[in-house]
């Protein structure tokens, strides 16, 4: 009996050993996967007659803040592990700041490009980049503008900017960002986009160049204010996309209807985010009538700049301001219901 | 539910109702319309010159305090520059020099200027501070002499004026977003109410999109220098420069994000001068081009 046991205890150490042996090979491996993206970028000591140092400077969630004031507030509403920084000095010329900020997402780094889709679309690669499935966004990985090159590559967000800018100057940023995209994956656009149609109707226009992707309250106030408070319960867990849609009536004037649709973890997340932003922003509206929020139909109502409506389809909310009638706010929220239905159906797969 | 309706929301902004908003949540303190009938008037001078700045960018400094020189003479209405300064400050003041060094800094040469001319009037150097820092800063000083540089703020909507003595305050956090409506407190402070003798915009190279950090697209010569006593007054003035750069940039309204709660409240609740275009009496002089006012 003894003899039996002590196989069987040394058979469980054995089991055990192996899972520890498991689990420290997954921890290497992520660890190795994690320093991959900086192996990857291997910026040179010398561009142009600007030198680097010999190291970055380091700035993770805890001295961010240090680094740049209340900036900081931008990058940790998206999924932020560390920002490198360099800075290439010259003899007798202005700087060149590179600053490398990795995210946990190609997706997040992805919004912190969306942010603005101003300046000039540059290629920094030789083949072309081209998107397998393709949404209504810019199709732009790197912008730039007066001495700022901005970058989206894989999960790394760039921005290289010249002091000031020179012909010199110009070819050493752009040198910077052909090192820094070299080899690196370019993974798609986040699928929430597909969501988006270029077009309702016959008369509104999507307005690509102002489609922002986030996920934090601070980051949609950037560009449409709605409360100082969080009041549709965004954080970190969610995703969000907003565009505003335009026409143009007849005697030329623009008008628009601001398009926002929240993806939350689950259907109660997204119910309970509802209910705050029905109390906050629409108080003196009876929010049972027909059901209520709690209703996964299109509800809208007239306030003072249009009409506001929602649209919870499960784990989303789709939202629109001022909108100029409800029909409008009906046809879109039908197409963005069309879109969600395929997306839904394509994650499945 | 009582709660939820005194958080501010856009609605707000469009019934007109921001003061009454706050006022019931984060301020506790009644908005009020202004200063009853009595009629305000501030004064806010602009000196431009096309030439302050090279197409580098590099400041003239000799067109830069020939332009500071025009702008206190204007602002005092002295006729001499040397009373100009000395209706301003006292040989006996220990005065504070605040500029920043934030996002869009204020120009060295603009500070440089300053302390020369002071220095010029007879101010003592060692009586000049940097006074830009905490609130022991601001305690050694008797007269301070704000300097931001004109731009906005993806936080508070607008980083010029109000927002330059931050962190006097001791606790600059605490004034981001909601409560960047509460920035005119920090002016009240018993070590740093009425020590104000003139704000002086480094409005040279303005930055008009709010960030968070710098985007050279968005920075232009203006090439000039706002110049008051009244820090309402002249952020109003900023401001309205700011928003209209955005519309000519855009070609359509592009109105600041999350919008300046301070500038009204720095008004309305803080009573630190005034935030209505109409009342504040602008002399500008100089090149007139893209005036933006």
């Amino acid at each position: 009996m003894k003899g039996r046991k002590r196989v069987i205890i040394i058979r469980l150490l054995l089991k055990f050993a192996i899972f520890l042996l498991i689990i420290m090979m997954i921890l290497l491996f992520e660890e190795a996967s994690a320093q991959t993206d900086e192996i990857q970028i291997n910026l040179p000591k010398t561009v142009g007659k600007w030198t680097k140092p010999d190291s970055a400077q380091r700035i993770n969630s805890q001295n961010i803040f240090e680094y740049m004031d209340g900036a900081g507030e931008l990058y940790l509403g998206y999924f932020f592990n560390h920002l490198d920084v360099y800075e290439y000095t010259a003899e007798k010329a202005n700087s060149i700041l590179v600053e490398l900020y990795f995210m946990k997402t190609s997706d997040d780094a992805f919004g912190l490009l969306s942010l603005d889709w101003g300046g000039e679309p540059v290629s920094l690669t030789n083949s072309p980049i081209t998107e397998s499935m393709p949404t209504v966004a810019p199709s732009s990985r790197s912008l730039y503008g007066a001495g700022l090159l901005r970058i989206w590559s894989d999960n790394l967000y760039v921005r290289v900017m010249a002091f000031q800018e020179t012909p010199e100057s110009k070819e050493a940023v752009f040198s910077l960002g052909r090192t820094i995209v070299a080899n690196r994956k370019n993974p798609p656009q986040p699928k929430l986009l597909k969501i988006l149609s270029p077009t309702i109707g016959s008369e509104w226009m999507l307005r690509k160049d102002r489609i922002r992707y986030f996920r934090s309250h601070l980051v949609l106030n950037s560009f449409y204010y709605l409360s100082h408070q969080n009041i549709l319960n965004l954080d970190i867990s969610t995703e969000a996309v907003t565009a505003p849609y335009e026409t143009v009536t007849a005697i030329g004037d623009r008008k628009q209807v601001q398009f926002l649709l929240v993806k939350y973890t689950n259907p109660d997340h997204a119910q309970s985010a509802l209910d705050n932003f029905h109390d906050t922003y629409l108080p003196e509206q009876n929010k049972d009538t027909f059901g209520g929020a709690k209703a996964e139909s299109p509800h809208f109502y007239r306030i003072e700049d249009g009409w506001v409506g929602y649209n919870k389809t499960g784990k989303y909310i789709a939202l629109v301001f001022e909108c100029p009638d409800q029909e409008t706010g009906v046809m879109i929220f039908n197409k963005i219901e069309f879109n969600l239905t395929n997306l839904e159906d394509d994650h499945g797969k | 539910m009582e709660n939820k309706q005194s958080i501010l929301t856009r609605r707000d902004f469009i019934r007109g109702t921001v003061g009454a908003t706050l006022g019931a949540s984060i301020l506790g303190i009644p908005w009020s319309n202004g200063f009853g009938d009595s009629p305000r008037s501030s004064l806010v001078t602009l000196a431009r010159d096309q030439k302050a700045m090279s197409d580098d960018m590099v400041v003239d400094q000799d067109v830069l305090k020939k332009m500071l020189d025009q702008a206190v003479i204007q602002f005092t209405g002295e006729k001499k520059i040397k009373d100009a300064w000395l209706a301003i400050v006292k040989s006996k003041d220990t005065i504070g020099l605040v500029s920043t060094s934030h996002l869009n800094p204020t120009h060295q040469e603009l500070v440089d200027a300053v302390q020369t001319a002071l220095i010029d009037v007879g101010i003592p150097r060692e009586q000049i501070l940097m006074a830009q820092g905490g609130p022991d800063k601001v305690k050694a000083c008797t007269v301070l002499i704000s300097l931001p540089a004109l731009k906005a703020h993806w936080l508070t909507g607008i980083g010029t004026v109000l927002k330059n003595y931050i962190q006097y305050s001791g606790n600059p956090r605490n004034y981001h977003q909601e409560n960047s409506a509460k920035l005119g407190e920090i002016w009240n402070l018993p070590f740093v109410k009425g020590k104000t003798k003139l704000v002086l915009v480094d409005a040279l190279h303005p930055l008009c999109d709010k960030g968070p950090q710098v985007d050279p697209r968005y920075k232009w010569a203006y090439n000039g220098l706002i110049v008051g006593s009244d820090p309402v007054a002249v952020e109003t003035v900023c401001l309205k420069i700011i928003t209209e750069k955005r519309r000519a940039l855009r070609g359509e309204p592009w109105p600041l994000s999350p919008p300046p709660l301070c500038v009204e409240a720095a008004d309305k609740i803080y009573k630190l001068g005034t935030s209505k275009m109409e009342e504040i009496k602008l002399k500008n002089f100089g090149w007139t081009q893209d005036l933006l006012l």
